[in-house]
């Protein structure tokens, strides 16, 4: 596919709305983009046409289809419990405003492709696991959390949709862990802790996807859609404390009886709500994913791998020492200054 | 006494300070992070580190003997497939690591497939990972055979680690034949591989239900020394060890769709499990008396 057309980025106020939203632009393929959020993008996005919706309004299958695009993107998906929106509102957005969207897309005439940013934690994290999950493993463990349920139920509307209109490719990504400098997501403020919390004992396996490769292949997938659940992952894994070290910071395994009620504690810390289960799993079992379909089928190189994130990460966070953590926040520096 | 430092003189002196030196350069180094890791989390200077304690059991503490270790193949993808017993600990699977590191004449490190109730352990799960362990499931079997590594599995599960002592040597029912699914499919040889003497290391006499209830372990064995006696009771007696690695076989001539073929599943796994049971009888029977 070489032309792509109009497209529409629903959630485009978000940062990762915002950064494809800047890297569709260069594309000579797009004609028009249209950004569809409650709110205005923060920065200047000036080739962007900015139309106010919310997504969990009805209304929306009325704006969509005037707006006559080609290829919607989705990144309205919310993948972390925020401190003004606990998991229950997480639901609304995710499984609701999903569900609305594609029912607006349903009424949209043309349509070529719909690419959702999705998340990977509906893999969940277990002992068992395969040490790499392919995108046909999504269901071979059962759904623990909250979250790991919506996004189930997410993916089987989205399933559904595809199944009841074979001319649109229908491709749900599933991201894993960004992590990288300037970034602000639960887990990066939790690697910036002054002093970070560790499970004693357990060591997690963790794929870091660097925020290049993240717009990267939102992108790449947005010009080049596949049908079906697509992994966005790294190359190759690192350990939880590999990547502490590598950036210098001072960890501190906490017992298993402690460590349960801390994280939850560790997680209001981190103005991220409660640190969710799958936060608490993820820090216990680790997951890795393959990204074989994002390299072969959508074509999308990776630029970093997991290491390679974690150097990145720990350079950016060069010099930064115990005495002089990020005033993220909910950070504990800033709130003794309170 | 010379002005010089280190003194040049004594060169057992040197050599020792050279080791501190490394020791001291190389802790320093992995505390900064700068190691290398697998893709399944293997860290081959771990594995090296820990070697020596692997040497130790395995000449001086199991005096362990190896039929046919070049029957595997020296690269590219293989799969052994092995009795298994140990009760407490898998030193089965470590000690075939160590035979074809020590008597092969082109050694790698080998994988194992463990069980996944390991990786729940703390501490346990991660020390596994690091030499060379991967939960079982046929996907990390699948993925590490077609990166043309060497896999170790050990298809009776826990039914043979943790049977009882009346039963050692019998091998038991080899699941439901995964292993050979993901041979057929993947085309790797299959090593049959029989260890004997890892029965008599933690002889099991009966086991605790209310302590296997209260740790959530599959199982909490009762040797003679094991719980009586603490973490003393974790020292593997001294039985001597025989380990044979059969012929290789070729599943390649059966082509790509003989892995949806059940019975053919069944029966390859049959036979594997038969020439594994004959070749422990057979390893029994050369070892002689368990001890000494």
């Amino acid at each position: 596919m070489s032309v792509t057309g109009r497209v529409v980025i629903v959630g485009v106020s978000t940062h990762w709305g915002s950064e494809l939203a800047r890297k569709l632009t260069d594309e000579p393929g797009v004609t028009e983009i249209i950004g569809i959020d409650t709110a205005p993008p923060k920065a200047g996005l000036d080739k962007v046409r900015f139309v106010e919706a919310d997504i969990r309004n009805p209304v929306i299958s009325k704006i969509l289809p005037s707006l006559k695009p080609d290829v919607v993107v989705h990144c309205g998906i919310v993948l972390y419990p925020d401190e003004d929106r606990p998991s229950r509102a997480l639901h609304d957005i995710n499984v609701i405003g999903t569900l609305q969207l594609l029912a607006a897309c349903e009424r949209v005439e043309g349509l070529r492709a719909i690419v959702a940013r999705g998340s990977a934690a509906i893999y969940g994290s277990a002992p068992g696991a395969p040490a790499f999950f392919t995108e046909d493993m999504a269901r071979q463990l059962p759904l623990v959390t909250r979250f790991q349920r919506d996004v189930g139920e997410l993916e089987g509307y989205f399933d559904n949709f595809a199944r009841r209109h074979p001319g649109v490719t229908c491709c749900m990504l599933r991201f894993q862990t960004e992590v990288g400098p300037g970034l602000d997501n639960p887990f990066v403020r939790y690697l910036t802790l002054p002093v970070v919390p560790t499970q004693l004992g357990f060591d997690p396996r963790l794929q870091l996807l660097h925020p290049v490769d993240a717009t990267g292949a939102l992108a790449a997938a947005t010009m080049n859609p596949v049908s079906g659940p697509v992994n966005v992952a790294p190359d190759g894994a690192i350990s939880l404390s590999r990547l502490l070290k590598l950036s210098g910071r001072m960890a501190v395994g906490m017992p298993p009886l402690v460590a349960g009620t801390l994280f939850r504690r560790v997680g209001s810390m981190l103005g991220s709500g409660a640190m969710s289960e799958d936060g608490l799993f993820l820090l216990r079992y680790g997951r890795g994913c393959d990204n074989r379909r994002l390299r072969e089928e959508v074509g999308y190189e990776l630029a970093f791998d997991s290491e390679g994130t974690a150097r990145d990460f720990a350079a950016s966070r060069h010099g930064m020492s115990v005495l002089f953590p990020s005033p993220h926040p909910g950070s504990p520096v800033r709130s003794l200054g309170r | 006494m010379s002005d010089q430092w280190p003194p040049v003189d004594s060169g057992l002196e040197l050599e020792w300070v050279e080791t501190v030196q490394k020791t001291i350069e190389r802790v320093l180094r992995r505390m900064a992070g700068e190691y290398h890791e697998d893709e399944y989390g293997f860290d081959e200077e771990f594995a090296e580190t820990v070697f020596p304690i692997w040497e130790f059991l395995y000449r001086h503490w199991w005096r362990v003997e190896v039929d046919g270790v070049s029957n595997v193949p020296g690269h590219g993808r293989a799969l052994l497939v092995a009795n298994h017993s140990g009760t407490i600990f898998p030193f089965d699977a470590i000690m075939m690591g160590t035979a074809i590191q020590k008597e092969h004449p082109l050694p790698r490190w080998t994988r194992a497939l463990v069980l996944n109730w390991a990786f729940d352990l703390p501490f346990v799960s991660y020390f596994i990972r690091r030499i060379g362990g991967v939960s079982a499931n046929p996907a990390n079997l699948g993925r590490l055979l077609g990166q043309d590594e060497p896999v170790m599995v050990f298809p009776e599960g826990a039914k043979g680690f943790g049977k009882p002592f009346a039963e050692r040597y019998r091998v038991q029912r080899f699941g439901r034949g995964g292993f050979v699914e993901v041979a057929l499919e993947t085309g790797s040889p299959i090593i049959p591989v029989a260890v004997v003497g890892a029965e008599e290391i933690y002889p099991k006499l009966g086991e605790s239900r209310a302590l296997a209830r209260l740790t959530g372990a599959p199982y909490v064995p009762v040797t003679p020394l094991f719980p009586m006696l603490g973490p003393l009771g974790l020292l593997p007696l001294p039985s001597r060890w025989r380990i044979e690695f059969l012929e290789p076989i070729d599943l390649s001539g059966y082509g790509p769709g003989a892995s949806e073929d059940r019975s053919l599943v069944f029966d390859l796994s049959e036979q594997i499990r038969e020439m594994v049971q004959e070749a422990v009888y057979r390893g029994l029977v050369k070892r002689g008396a368990a001890f000494f």
